[in-house]
C-alpha cells in the first residue's frame, strides 16, 4: 500500500498538487467565517447543570453583564469636582444605546433613606444634582455611610475610590460601548484617574488581542521555522516544501473548524501555532534522510522512493500517537479543549497524509542542478559545522560509558519531580490571562484594593418544594368549596381549581364572590380567604423572621473569615430601613419581629425611586434570595475557601428545614470547570498513555521495547510537572493543555530512536557499532526536530496573553528536555538491557 | 406669451384657487378650537380626574407585572375629600391586601401650591411616620404609578400646548417648568372631548424616547361622573406594567372631617372602608 503512495505521488506530480491546492483553498475560503468566542462560561457545555442554574439566577434576579467605571481621587472622591464628574459620566452613559437604564447604578441615580427629624422620614436622590458646596459632598459622604448596600460598592470604605456599574443589554456591544464612555471622559475636565473594566470588557479585549496574537504570532512562527531550516539545509526550493505542507495543514484545520461552526475560542486560537512545527517534522526527517543518502548520479525518484519506504512506518506511527494524545483531549468535558485536541489531532493526520503525498512529488522534480547545489552546501556545512555531529557524538559515549549513571539520575529526577508534584496548585483566574501591565489587570488591581471586591459570586438560598405546599391547599380549597350553595361562582371555583391558577388570582375571584354571597356562603369564602392567607404566609418564606434571622448568621460568619470582601443581602435591607423608619440609630438597624413588619419595611424600600432594586436580591414570589458575595480576588482557590466555610457553617448550623442553597456566578462556574478540567486531563491522560503504549508494543512487537519507548515520555511529562510544582506555577488551563502535548510528541522521539536502532542493528548485527551510527544520521535527525519545534515555539514568548506564553516556555522546555532524555536515556537503558533485548 | 397664457397659467390659477380654499378651511378649524384656552382644558381634565363630587370613596387594586411576568397584587381603598374643586383635598388610603401589610394606612393632605403633608401608620412595626414631601415621583407601593400619578400632578407645575385636536379628543404637550425636579423631558396626553379625562399619557425623556404611558382602558359613569374603573402605566424602560382597578365607588357621602386626622390612622374608619351596594 504504501509503495503505491509513494507511486502515486511520483509519478502523478500534478494530480498531487492539485489534490492539496484543491483541499486547502476550499476550506481557506471558510476562514472569513471566523466567530471569535471569549466566554469562559463556555468552558463548560451549554447544557451543564451549573452554567443553567447561573444564567436562569442571572435572568431571575436581573443581574446583568456590567461594565465597572472606576473613578480614583487620591484623596477622597467626596468633593464637588470629583462628583460632578461621575454625574456627567453618569448623565451620558445613561444615553448611550444599550445600556439597561433601570438598573445602571451611580451615585447619581441611587436612592437615600434619611430622617428629617424624629418623626420624619424622607426618600429621596442620593445626589440628584452634583453638589456645589465641600459640605454639601462630606453630606454625601455621611449618607452613603449609612447605606451599606452601597458602601463599598459603589464608593470604597476609604473614600479614595468611586464606581459607575454599567449593566448591558448585549455582551457584545460592550467594546462600543467602553469606547464610547473612554471618548467621553477625554472630554470631562477632571484630575481624577479612570478605570474602565468588568467581565464583558475583559472578555471584549481579550478576543481583539487573540485576533493579534493569531495575525502576528502564527506567522511569525512560520518565519521562525523557515529559517531554522535553511540554516540546517541550506537551499532555498528545498526548504520551501515542509512550509507548503505546513500552510496547507494549518489552513486547511482551521478552514475546517469554522466550517463545522464552531467558534474560535483560547484554545482553538492556538492550533495554527501547535500544528505549524509539528507538521514539518515529518518532513525533516524525509529531508534529513535524502539529503544524506543522495549523491549525484544516483537516480532521485529511487532515493526518495527508498527514503520514504523505510521512514514510513515511523512517521505514522508517530502521527498516530501525536494524534492519540490531543485526540484524548476529547476526554476532558470541556468542549473549546474538545475542539482543539480533535482538530490538532485531525490537522497532524493531514499533514502525515500531506507529507507523504507532496514531498516526494516536489523532491523528485527538483533540477539536478539545484540537488546538486543542495549537496555541495549540506556537505560543506556538515564538515565544517559539526559542532552538532560531534556533541551528538559525545553523548553517544557518554550514555553507553556511564548507562548506570545516567539511570540513577533519571531515577533520581523523578523522584523529586513526584514530590515536586504533590505541590502544584490548582488555580486559575480568567483576568489573569492578560499581563500584569496590561490596562485590564491595573484596573482589576486598583479597584481591588480600594473596594470591596469586583469578583462576584452568588449563594442562592431558596425554600424547598414551594408545589407541594400549593398542591396541599388546592385539595383542602377543593373539599371546602363543596359546601357553597349552587351558584355561577362556585362553578368557576371549582373550574380554576382544577387547572394551575394563580393563588392571588384566586383571591380576587373569592374576593368578588363574597360580595355578592349570602351570608352562609359569606363565612365559607371568609374561612377560603384565610386558609389562602395562612399558606401565603408559609410559601412568602424569605418574609419569615427566622428565615432571615439564619440567612443573617451566615452572611456574618462569611464575613467574619474575612475571606469576603462585602455581601449584599435582603436582610441589610431590610434592616436599613428598619433602621430609618425607626431612630436612625445602629441600635435599630435589625430585622423587624414579625412577618408583617418585615413585608411593611420591604413595601417602604418599594416606594423609593428605584422598587426594582429589590428584586435584585429576592424573587417577588420570596421563596428564592441571592447572597451577593464581593471578592477580592477571582482566583478559585478564593472562590474554593469560601465554599468550604459556608460548608462547615452549614455543619454546625444545619439549613433549616425547607431552605436550600445552590451556588453561581462567574467566579463559582470558574470553579466548576477547572475542576472538570483536571480531572477531565487525568483522565485523558492515563486514556492516552495506555493507547500509545498498546501501540508501542504492537509496533515494536515486543513488550520491552514498548515499555522502553514509553520511558522518555514519562520521565518528561513526570519532570515537566515537577518544576510546575517546584516553582509553584499555578496549575491552569495551558498547563493542564500539556500533558497531552508532552504525550504526543515526546514520544516521537523515542519511536525514531528504537525503530532506526533496531534496524541498524540488524544490518551490523553489533551493538557498540550500532550506537555508533545512532548518534549520526538518526540523531540528527532527532536533534533537528526538536530544535525546530522548540524554537518554533517561541513567537508565542512576545504574544500579549499569558496563556499563548505558558504554552511557549513550557514546550520548548518540553521538547528540548524529551530529546534529551530520549538521546541518553534510551541508550543507557539499552545498554544494560542488551542482553535482554538485543539477541544476535 | 400667449402660450403662456393659455396652456400654463389657466392650471397655476387653479391651484391657487385651491390653495387659498385649503388655507381658509383650515384656518376655520383653527379658529374652532381658538377660543378653547389650553388652561380652561387643563383645569377640567384636571377636576375631572381627580375632583369628581365633593368626596368619595372607591376599592382599588393594582396587579404590578414585571417584565419577566410576574405578578404582585396590592388591594386597598382610598377615601377623599376635597376642600375646594381644584383646591386642598385629604386622602385616607388603607390597605386590606396582601394580608403581610393588611392595615397600613397613608395619610394625605393634598396642596396645590405648596408642599403635600404625609402620614403613614405600619402595624407590622407598631408605628406612624410622617413622610418628608421630598420626591412625589417616587413609585407608588412598588407599582409602575408613581405617587404624583395618583395624587394628581399640579397643572401650575407644567406648561401646557394644545398640539391638535379631532372629534374625540384634544391632544396636548406639556413642559415642566422645572425640569431638573423631574425625570421626564416632557409628556404628551390625549383628553376625551366628552369627558375631559385624560384618556393616555405618555412621558418621554431628553432623548424624546418613551418612559411611561398612562392608559385609560374603562370608564363608566357612576352617580353622573366618569369614572376610569380601569387603568394601565407601562414602564417602557423597566418592561413592566401595572393595572389599577377601581370597583364599588360612591361619591358625595358627606365623609366628615375627622376622617382625615392622624386618629384614623390606628383606628381606620371601617364605615367608609366597606363596601355598600348603594
Amino acid at each position: 500500500m504504501k509503495d503505491k503512495i509513494i507511486h502515486f505521488s511520483i509519478n502523478r506530480a500534478k494530480q498531487v498538487y492539485w489534490l492539496i491546492a484543491l483541499v486547502t483553498f476550499s476550506l481557506t475560503a471558510f476562514i472569513p467565517l471566523i466567530q471569535i468566542d471569549t466566554d469562559p462560561e463556555n468552558m463548560l457545555p451549554n447544557d451543564q447543570p451549573d452554567r443553567v442554574f447561573h444564567n436562569s439566577v442571572k435572568e431571575e434576579f436581573r443581574l446583568h453583564d456590567m461594565i465597572v467605571v472606576g473613578v480614583v481621587n487620591e484623596n477622597s472622591i467626596y468633593n464637588p469636582e470629583s462628583l460632578k464628574a461621575i454625574d456627567q459620566l453618569t448623565q451620558y452613559i445613561l444615553t448611550i444605546e444599550g445600556v439597561i437604564q433601570p438598573d445602571l447604578m451611580s451615585l447619581s441615580v441611587v436612592d437615600n433613606i434619611t430622617q428629617v427629624d424624629r418623626g420624619t422620614i424622607r426618600f429621596d436622590w442620593l445626589m440628584k444634582n452634583p453638589p456645589e458646596s465641600k459640605e454639601k459632598a462630606l453630606q454625601i459622604k455621611s449618607d452613603v455611610k449609612r447605606l451599606p448596600l452601597l458602601l463599598d460598592t459603589l464608593v470604597s470604605n476609604d473614600d479614595k475610590a468611586a464606581s459607575i456599574y454599567v449593566p448591558i443589554q448585549d455582551k457584545d456591544e460592550s467594546y462600543r460601548i467602553s469606547q464610547e464612555i473612554n471618548s467621553y471622559l477625554q472630554t470631562i475636565n477632571s484630575q481624577d484617574a479612570f478605570h474602565i473594566t468588568g467581565l464583558p470588557v475583559a472578555e471584549d479585549t481579550f478576543g481583539f488581542e487573540m485576533f493579534v496574537q493569531m495575525g502576528i504570532s502564527a506567522p511569525m512562527a512560520a518565519a521562525m521555522i523557515f529559517i531554522l531550516m535553511f540554516l540546517f539545509f541550506r537551499n532555498l526550493t528545498f526548504v520551501i516544501a515542509p512550509m507548503i505542507v505546513a500552510m496547507a495543514t494549518v489552513l486547511a484545520t482551521m478552514g475546517l473548524l469554522i466550517a463545522f461552526g464552531f467558534t474560535v475560542h483560547i484554545m482553538s486560537s492556538m492550533i495554527a501555532i501547535f500544528l505549524m512545527p509539528i507538521a514539518v517534522v515529518d518532513s525533516v526527517h524525509i529531508m534529513s534522510e535524502f539529503a544524506d543518502r543522495y549523491k549525484p548520479g544516483l537516480e532521485v525518484k529511487k532515493v526518495i522512493e527508498e527514503v520514504v519506504g523505510h521512514l514510513f512506518r515511523p512517521m505514522l506511527f508517530t502521527s498516530i500517537t501525536s494524534t492519540v494524545g490531543f485526540l484524548s483531549l476529547s476526554l476532558t468535558p470541556i468542549p473549546p479543549v474538545q475542539i482543539f485536541g480533535a482538530f490538532v489531532g485531525f490537522g497532524i493526520l493531514l499533514a502525515f497524509i500531506w507529507t507523504i503525498l507532496f514531498m516526494p512529488a516536489y523532491i523528485s522534480r527538483m533540477s539536478e542542478k539545484q540537488l546538486l547545489a543542495l549537496q555541495t552546501q549540506i556537505h560543506k556545512h556538515e564538515s565544517a559545522d559539526t559542532r552538532l555531529s560531534r556533541t551528538l557524538k559525545r553523548l553517544g559515549r557518554f550514555s553507553v560509558g556511564f548507562s548506570k549513571s545516567i539511570v540513577l539520575l533519571f531515577i533520581g529526577v523523578v523522584i523529586v519531580s513526584w514530590y515536586g508534584i504533590q505541590k502544584i496548585e490548582i488555580n486559575d483566574n480568567p483576568v489573569r490571562w492578560f499581563k500584569e501591565e496590561h490596562r485590564i489587570r491595573v484596573a482589576d488591581k486598583v479597584l481591588n484594593e480600594h473596594f470591596a471586591g469586583t469578583y462576584n459570586a452568588f449563594l442562592v438560598l431558596s425554600m424547598k418544594d414551594p408545589e407541594s405546599q400549593k398542591s396541599q391547599l388546592t385539595q383542602i380549597l377543593k373539599e371546602q368549596i363543596t359546601n357553597l350553595s349552587e351558584s355561577k361562582e362556585k362553578d368557576e371555583l371549582v373550574e380554576k381549581l382544577s387547572s394551575d391558577v394563580s393563588i392571588q388570582e384566586l383571591v380576587i375571584d373569592i374576593d368578588n364572590a363574597l360580595f355578592e354571597a349570602n351570608a352562609a356562603d359569606q363565612k365559607i369564602y371568609e374561612n377560603l380567604l384565610l386558609l389562602i392567607e395562612k399558606y401565603q404566609s408559609n410559601i412568602n418564606y424569605f418574609t419569615q423572621p427566622e428565615t432571615l434571622e439564619y440567612v443573617e448568621s451566615l452572611q456574618e460568619h462569611l464575613m467574619q473569615t474575612g475571606l469576603i470582601g462585602k455581601v449584599n443581602s435582603l436582610t441589610d435591607l431590610i434592616k436599613t430601613v428598619n433602621r430609618q423608619l425607626y431612630s436612625g440609630q445602629a441600635i435599630d438597624f435589625r430585622l423587624p419581629d414579625s412577618q408583617n413588619g418585615i413585608a411593611q419595611a420591604l413595601i417602604q424600600f418599594q416606594s423609593s425611586h428605584r422598587p426594582q432594586d429589590l428584586w435584585h436580591l429576592v424573587t417577588p414570589d420570596y421563596q428564592k434570595t441571592v447572597l451577593w458575595l464581593q471578592l477580592t480576588s477571582g482566583d478559585n482557590q478564593a472562590m474554593n475557601q469560601v465554599m468550604t466555610e459556608v460548608d462547615q457553617f452549614i455543619e454546625q448550623k444545619p439549613l433549616p428545614e425547607q431552605m436550600e442553597f445552590r451556588w453561581a456566578g462567574k467566579t463559582y462556574i470558574n470553579v466548576v470547570w477547572q475542576e472538570a478540567m483536571v480531572s477531565g486531563m487525568l483522565d485523558s491522560l492515563i486514556g492516552a498513555f495506555i493507547v500509545v503504549l498498546v501501540m508501542m508494543i504492537i509496533l515494536f512487537r515486543s513488550i520491552s521495547f514498548g515499555v522502553l519507548a514509553m520511558l522518555p515520555l514519562s520521565i518528561t511529562i513526570t519532570f515537566i510537572y515537577g518544576v510546575i510544582g517546584w516553582i509553584g506555577k499555578d496549575y491552569d488551563m495551558p498547563i493542564a493543555v500539556l500533558s497531552a502535548l508532552t504525550l504526543g510528541l515526546s514520544v516521537d522521539f523515542a519511536i525514531h530512536f528504537i525503530e532506526r536502532a533496531r534496524a541498524l542493528f540488524d544490518q551490523t548485527g553489533d551493538f557498540k557499532q550500532m550506537i555508533g551510527l545512532m548518534f549520526d544520521e538518526p540523531g540528527r535527525a532527532i536533534s533537528r526536530n526538536a530544535i525546530v519545534i522548540a524554537v518554533g515555539f517561541t513567537p508565542l514568548l512576545l504574544a500579549p496573553l499569558v496563556p499563548y506564553i505558558t504554552v511557549g516556555v513550557f514546550l520548548a522546555t518540553i521538547m528540548a528536555a524529551s530529546a534529551l532524555v530520549t538521546l541518553l536515556m534510551l541508550p543507557a537503558a539499552m545498554n544494560l538491557l542488551k542482553a535482554f533485548i538485543f539477541k544476535p | 406669451m400667449k402660450y403662456f397664457d393659455s396652456k400654463i397659467l389657466k392650471p397655476v390659477q387653479r391651484l391657487f384657487k385651491v390653495v387659498v380654499i385649503g388655507l381658509s378651511l383650515l384656518g376655520w378649524s383653527f379658529a374652532i378650537a381658538e377660543p378653547k384656552d389650553v388652561s380652561e382644558i387643563i383645569e377640567k381634565a384636571n377636576l375631572a380626574s381627580y375632583y369628581a363630587g365633593a368626596d368619595g370613596r372607591t376599592d382599588a387594586r393594582m396587579k404590578i407585572v414585571d417584565s419577566q411576568d410576574r405578578a404582585q397584587y396590592r388591594q386597598f381603598v382610598i377615601v377623599r375629600k376635597d376642600n375646594s374643586d381644584g383646591g386642598e383635598q385629604q386622602y385616607l388610603v388603607v390597605f386590606s391586601r396582601p394580608a403581610d401589610v393588611r392595615d397600613t394606612v397613608f395619610l394625605v393632605h393634598k396642596k396645590p401650591t405648596s408642599d403635600d403633608d404625609r402620614w403613614l401608620y405600619l402595624p407590622g412595626l407598631d408605628l406612624v411616620k410622617r413622610i418628608s414631601a421630598g420626591d412625589k415621583r417616587t413609585s407608588f407601593v412598588g407599582s409602575h404609578f408613581f405617587y404624583e400619578d395618583v395624587s394628581g400632578r399640579s397643572p401650575q407645575l407644567d406648561k401646557h400646548e394644545l398640539v391638535k385636536e379631532d372629534n374625540d379628543y384634544f391632544y396636548l404637550k406639556h413642559f415642566p417648568k422645572q425640569p431638573e425636579t423631574v425625570e421626564f423631558s416632557f409628556y404628551e396626553s390625549k383628553i376625551s372631548k366628552s369627558t375631559y379625562l385624560p384618556m393616555r399619557v405618555t412621558y418621554f425623556d431628553t432623548n424624546k424616547q418613551p418612559l411611561r404611558t398612562m392608559e385609560v382602558n374603562e370608564v363608566e359613569t357612576v352617580e353622573g361622573y366618569p369614572t376610569v374603573t380601569e387603568s394601565k402605566i407601562t414602564d417602557h424602560k423597566l418592561n413592566g406594567y401595572t393595572i389599577m382597578q377601581f370597583r364599588f365607588m360612591n361619591y358625595d357621602l358627606s365623609i366628615p372631617e375627622s376622617v382625615f386626622t392622624e386618629r384614623s390612622l390606628r383606628n381606620p374608619p371601617e364605615e367608609w372602608l366597606k363596601r355598600t351596594n348603594q
